[in-house]
């Protein structure tokens, strides 16, 4: 422990520093996965049972976003315009390709009906290049699980960023 | 000049830290008047803070123009980013090497000192380079026990650490001459303190473990 207020300016500027750096290293990482993967968010958390018995809610699944020839069959994450939470669910159908616009239908293996109720109005099937941010490529279970609950209790995050501050402002190994 | 806050005597970093603060204290104040030069830590903390500033740019373009947007701009944000980052990480392992000071005498020598530890031995080593106004750099390497200016019970006694600072760097001694004490038995600070008349705060309240 330290006293920040007995700091000198340029110490109390390298602790700041450190402090920062471990957060921007964090994000540039991730921006870095993003550049490589192609994809607005290469790893994404399972948050509903729509897909079981192959996910179960909190995997974390990697998603691959390069060779835009989805085949029925992969697994793709979409986001649907006017909504927030990406959906991860099955190829069913894909429409054109080539030199059409590829269009994809979507089903949850768990869910009895195919998507086209969870689409934006009026739209019946998903555009490949505009709605679809990567293709599944690895998971691992359950580690997500982490983020569900911080999503659910959101004063975890305070909490947690927080307590990630304090340790490396305040220490000095 | 002795800080008065109490430390815990067994943490090697918490010895380390102090002490390394305590030293630039010691030579840019009177009779030493070092004028101290903050070139290699300015230069880390502008390759540091650059590197964040692009991160925090691309986080911001993110937030608010979305990924079709600030796309084009992510890889070289990113790629810049992990040069500054291994040029910062480069200059503290390679060019800093543990540096607490650097300054010019008075007389015109230019001073340097590293500070080190090896792990859990509780031994101060300074790599102290002084280079005249012409001629070659020389360099020393005293080494100290801590205990010779910590007390028992965590608190740092000034005066037998610049004995020892003067002791060991001639160019010290010379510029405080009052303080050069040859011998100063090692190892057995607390005695020492005393018999030179240092007032040790709280140094007579032993706390047991």
């Amino acid at each position: 422990m330290l006293n920040l207020s007995s700091l000198q300016p340029r110490q109390l500027a390298a602790q700041v520093l450190n402090f920062a750096l471990v957060l921007s290293t964090a994000f540039m990482l991730w921006k870095g996965l993003s550049v490589a993967a192609d994809s607005p968010s290469p790893i994404v958390v399972v948050l509903s049972g729509s897909m079981e018995p192959a996910f179960q809610r909190g995997d974390l699944l990697f998603l691959w976003n390069r060779g835009v020839d989805t085949q029925v069959g992969e697994i793709v994450v979409y986001n649907v315009k006017g909504k927030d939470i990406p959906i991860v669910h099955r190829v069913v159908r894909r429409f054109g390709g080539g030199e059409e616009p590829l269009q994809l239908l979507t089903k949850g293996d768990n869910n009895m009906a195919d998507d086209v109720e969870l689409y934006a109005k009026g739209q019946s099937l998903l555009n490949r290049e505009e709605d679809v941010i990567g293709s599944v490529v690895g998971f691992i279970p359950f580690v997500g699980y982490v983020t569900i609950l911080l999503s659910e209790y959101p004063w975890l995050k305070s909490v947690m960023l927080g307590i990630m501050g304090l340790t490396v402002v305040l220490q000095r190994e | 000049m002795s800080a008065t806050t109490k430390i815990a005597v067994h943490s090697l970093a918490d010895l380390k830290n102090t002490t390394d603060d305590a030293l630039p204290v010691y030579l840019t104040h009177s009779p030493i008047h070092f004028t101290q030069t903050h070139t290699k830590s300015d230069v880390r903390l502008v390759l540091g803070y650059v590197a964040v500033l692009i991160a925090g740019a691309l986080f911001w373009l993110d937030w608010k123009q979305g990924w079709t947007v600030s796309k084009p701009y992510t890889l070289p944000a990113v790629l810049v980013y992990f040069t500054l980052n291994s040029a910062f990480t480069y200059w503290i392992w390679a060019v800093e090497k543990g540096l607490i000071f650097e300054g010019v005498a008075k007389t015109g020598e230019k001073i340097s000192i590293a500070s080190s530890t090896k792990k859990h031995t509780p031994i101060y080593n300074l790599t102290v380079t002084i280079t005249p106004k012409s001629g070659k750099p020389t360099c020393l390497t005293p080494a100290a026990p801590f205990s010779q200016w910590f007390t028992a019970d965590g608190y740092f006694i000034a005066k037998p650490f610049q004995q020892w600072l003067c002791a060991s760097i001639p160019l010290v001694g010379a510029q405080d001459p009052n303080n050069v004490v040859e011998d100063i038995g090692r190892g057995s600070v607390i005695e020492d303190a005393g018999a030179s008349g240092v007032k040790t705060p709280g140094g007579r309240v032993r706390r047991k473990a």
